[in-house]
């Protein structure tokens, strides 16, 4: 019986990333020719960018009809949804490069579908979620009725930093596997508000170690790369990815994460705000 | 013509009716035959529990694709198929196909396009006689010739302009067309409507809240799947979703009724005879409208007969069916919201785990420990089998976020999948299959203990619902986000499944059935 208790994201997750950039150089975009870089506009020295008015109700319909469920009819959030006024991805795409390609792909092992849609419909998808974007970020991030809301760094700093520090090094049991000047040192630069919250409650795509011993008495490890009831696979120390029938072969996962999982029935709310406090210390 | 002559020709007419296909009528509805699945949950019980026996424990091992359907566009079936007369509905949104049962090959396929109305998902068909019940997303109940496909008429069911869209699978009770209604993102109230099948007149309306707009109350009660049917008690069941605003209780004081319940109605008049309350003034979006499964049975020596439902707050509920009241209430994963069980059986709320501006850790998370999946009724094993989703979550609102539509924001922290075989009398798990970082698929028993079910990687499997290990899998190559069916067809038991846009079917090989195995192949209920 194995010991760990967690799934691996599954192996597509790590194909569509390695797959990203050959997706982006395929795009077609839409018929709105760049007036800056991508470089530029990310680093936000244009104005935002408008968009004709047909083009962004025809978004809005798309939207509503396709999209609104799980990221809101105003594009901040539904049900399961991210806000999409406050994505990165959507603050750097310029013209549908990003929003394009994630479109028609999905994002499958977080559970968006894809959609088979023209450069047209697209396109006016884009214009839409930027107009939001751009139209929430005028109203400092208040937006119109119905739609989900977010959350700011101010709304995060109800917490003690000396106590999140003892919980820290105490009773929340993290300096068993992390450092304040280790591992996270300059945390607080890498992650905020929100996005440090949720990285520190559960990280994002944690490193698992699998250990296999073939019938031969033989031993190969390396990083979980995927692992269901019936195949269990790694990443070998060449970055090989192999795979072996989980009834051939004995085998062991390491998951340190699942000390996150194990800690949820034993956080209170007051833990995780005051180790919030504490983290943002770790610049 | 001679009386004799005549009375030949009513006898070769009547035979003739028995011999040719024609649709589902009330009495197959109320008894569906081993070679029918005519309602969303192959019957009013919604046990999801086949008395097929030809697949058994010992060679479900050799189960092999009978066939596949593919349907050749992007939308995920979330349809639950019924099969009636050799011919198998399902939908996605605004699309409805009729294909061979026996060979996969379509016979028809209606497809209307609508622009308004979110195309989320559809859940799937009704049938009377040779009518096939539709909900186009843009709130209009659709009647198609169940031989063709071609339209019979359209009525309008809600106002998609307001908010509301429609997504369930119709249920036929005698002569009524019920429908539920979605929509969250307004503060709308949610209602139950039965239709006439001939006409799509409105018959009567049940709605689950008072209306928009008064005084410190509730709006919401979407009632986004489909209920079950006691024809004893004449009363249909149906579970109403979350009130609105969603995360914010501030301007609807009180228990929210009836959001968040569970309500026995008439089903010829749609008059209230009970409503319990899962979560009173909910504030996590967990819906109660999971299915609510009808069992007749002994609860602790006693014969009972039953309602039970895993809803998405986290609790295992058994009620008596006759007048509401609880018999048991037990949570069936990790729930962290609450301040116990109040003497109606109900949970109680913990003002501490409402949405709060800086957060508030929440198990399980919005989606719920459970949620649209099919659960299912074992009667041989006495276990109530249920694709579980424990979870974690941080839920926020703050006075900014207003109090119209979702009012606040939450985010999933962690959750998986199990299947979860519960004891119905204790609540009690007396034995867990992990599916993996997901939900699964919903879940379908037989009479020769098989479980039928997915893991979250597209594996459809079959588990030995005595001790759930796997006996048979098959990787599908996408999310299972529907429920199986079985049915019998030319004396072979066949399992349908679906995963991403292809329905596949699933039988033992031609060869491997013996006579005999085919002669006791079961029908009947």
């Amino acid at each position: 019986m194995n010991t760990e208790r967690r799934l691996m994201t599954h192996l597509f997750h790590k194909t569509l990333r390695a797959g990203l950039p050959w997706l982006l150089a395929l795009t077609i975009c839409s018929a709105q020719t760049p007036t800056k870089s991508a470089k530029t506009a990310a680093a936000g020295k244009t104005a935002p960018k408008s968009y004709p008015p047909e083009l962004v109700q025809k978004g809005r319909a798309l939207f509503r009809q396709e999209c609104s469920f799980c990221h809101g009819r105003e594009a901040g959030g539904g049900e399961t949804g991210p806000d999409l006024t406050r994505s990165d991805l959507v603050a750097k795409d310029v013209n549908g490069n990003l929003i394009g390609p994630l479109v028609r792909n999905g994002r499958p092992d977080k559970g968006m579908p894809h959609f088979d849609r023209s450069d047209e419909q697209i396109a006016s998808l884009v214009a839409f979620i930027h107009t939001q974007r751009n139209d929430s970020l005028a109203a400092g991030g208040r937006r119109g009725n119905g739609g989900r809301k977010g959350v700011d760094v101010a709304d995060l700093q109800t917490g003690s930093v000396e106590a999140g520090k003892q919980y820290f090094e105490g009773a929340g049991g993290c300096a068993k596997c992390h450092s304040a000047t280790g591992d996270l040192a300059g945390i607080a630069s890498r992650y905020k508000g929100l996005k440090l919250e949720e990285q520190m409650l559960y990280p994002n795509d944690p490193k698992s170690r699998l250990t296999v011993t073939l019938p031969s008495g033989q031993t190969i490890t390396g990083t979980l790369a995927y692992r269901d009831e019936f195949t269990v696979a790694l990443t070998d120390s060449a970055g090989w990815y192999r795979s072996w029938r989980a009834s051939d072969v004995q085998y062991k996962i390491d998951a340190p994460v699942n000390a996150h999982v194990e800690q949820f029935s034993k956080y209170t709310d007051a833990d995780i705000h005051n180790l919030m406090a504490y983290l943002q210390t770790l610049h | 013509m001679s009386s004799a002559a005549m009375g030949t020709i009513i006898l070769l007419a009547s035979c003739c009716s028995l011999i040719y296909a024609q649709g589902a009528d009330e009495q197959m509805l109320l008894h569906p035959p081993g070679d029918s699945w005519p309602i969303y949950h192959g019957d009013y019980s919604a046990r999801r529990h086949s008395r097929l026996t030809q697949i058994t424990t010992q060679n479900v091992k050799g189960l092999s694709l009978a066939w596949a359907f593919q349907t050749n566009q992007a939308a995920a079936i979330k349809s639950s198929p019924l099969l009636v007369d050799g011919i198998i509905y399902f939908s996605v949104p605004d699309n409805v196909w009729a294909v061979d049962a026996r060979s996969g090959h379509q016979i028809w396929h209606y497809n209307s396009p609508t622009t308004e109305g979110e195309h989320i998902g559809n859940r799937g068909v009704a049938i009377y006689k040779d009518s096939v019940f539709f909900l186009a997303p843009d709130a209009h109940l659709v009647s198609l010739n169940a031989k063709d496909g071609t339209s019979r008429w359209k009525v309008q069911v809600a106002d998609v302009k307001k908010g509301y869209w429609t997504s369930m699978a119709p249920l036929v009770v005698g002569k009524h067309v019920i429908i539920g209604v979605s929509g969250d993102f307004d503060n709308l109230s949610g209602y139950l409507r039965s239709v006439d099948p001939e006409t799509g007149a409105t018959q009567w309306q049940w709605d689950s809240t008072p209306p928009a707009g008064t005084p410190n109350q509730t709006t919401g009660g979407m009632t986004w799947m489909t209920g079950t049917y006691d024809p004893d008690l004449n009363l249909i069941y149906w579970g109403t979703g979350n009130p609105t605003p969603v995360l914010n209780g501030s301007t609807r004081p009180g228990d929210d009724l009836y959001t968040c319940s569970i309500v026995a109605l008439n089903a010829d008049t749609g008059k209230l005879a009970w409503a319990f309350q899962p979560s009173p003034h909910d504030t996590h979006d967990w819906d109660a409208v999971e299915t609510p499964v009808l069992v007749d049975g002994n609860f602790r020596g006693e014969p009972k007969k039953m309602l039970m439902q895993t809803s998405r707050n986290g609790y295992f509920f058994v009620l008596d069916r006759t007048n509401g009241k609880s018999l048991l209430t037990v949570p069936f994963g990790p729930v962290n919201w609450t301040l116990g069980v109040d003497d109606k059986g109900q949970p109680i709320p913990n003002p501490a785990k409402e949405p709060a501006p800086d957060g508030r850790l929440i198990a399980p998370d919005e989606g719920g420990m459970t949620n649209f999946r099919s659960p299912s009724f074992d009667p041989i094993n006495a276990l109530f089998i249920v694709d579980a989703h424990p979870s974690w979550s941080l839920y926020f609102a703050k006075p900014a976020d207003g109090v119209y539509g979702w009012a606040g924001a939450d985010y999933d922290v962690w959750g998986k999948g199990t299947i979860e075989a519960i004891d119905y009398q204790t609540g009690k798990i007396r034995w867990s299959h992990e599916l993996g970082d997901e939900s699964g698929a919903g879940v379908l028993t037989t009479d020769s203990g098989l479980t039928f079910t997915g893991d979250s990687t597209g594996n459809f499997l079959a588990l030995d619902s005595s001790d759930g290990k796997t006996l048979w899998h098959a990787g599908s190559g996408a999310h299972i986000v529907s429920s199986p069916i079985s049915y019998e067809v030319d004396g072979r038991q066949y399992l349908l499944t679906s995963s991403g846009s292809v329905m596949f079917a699933w039988a033992l090989p031609e060869g491997g059935i013996s006579i005999e195995e085919r002669a006791t192949a079961k029908s009947g209920h």
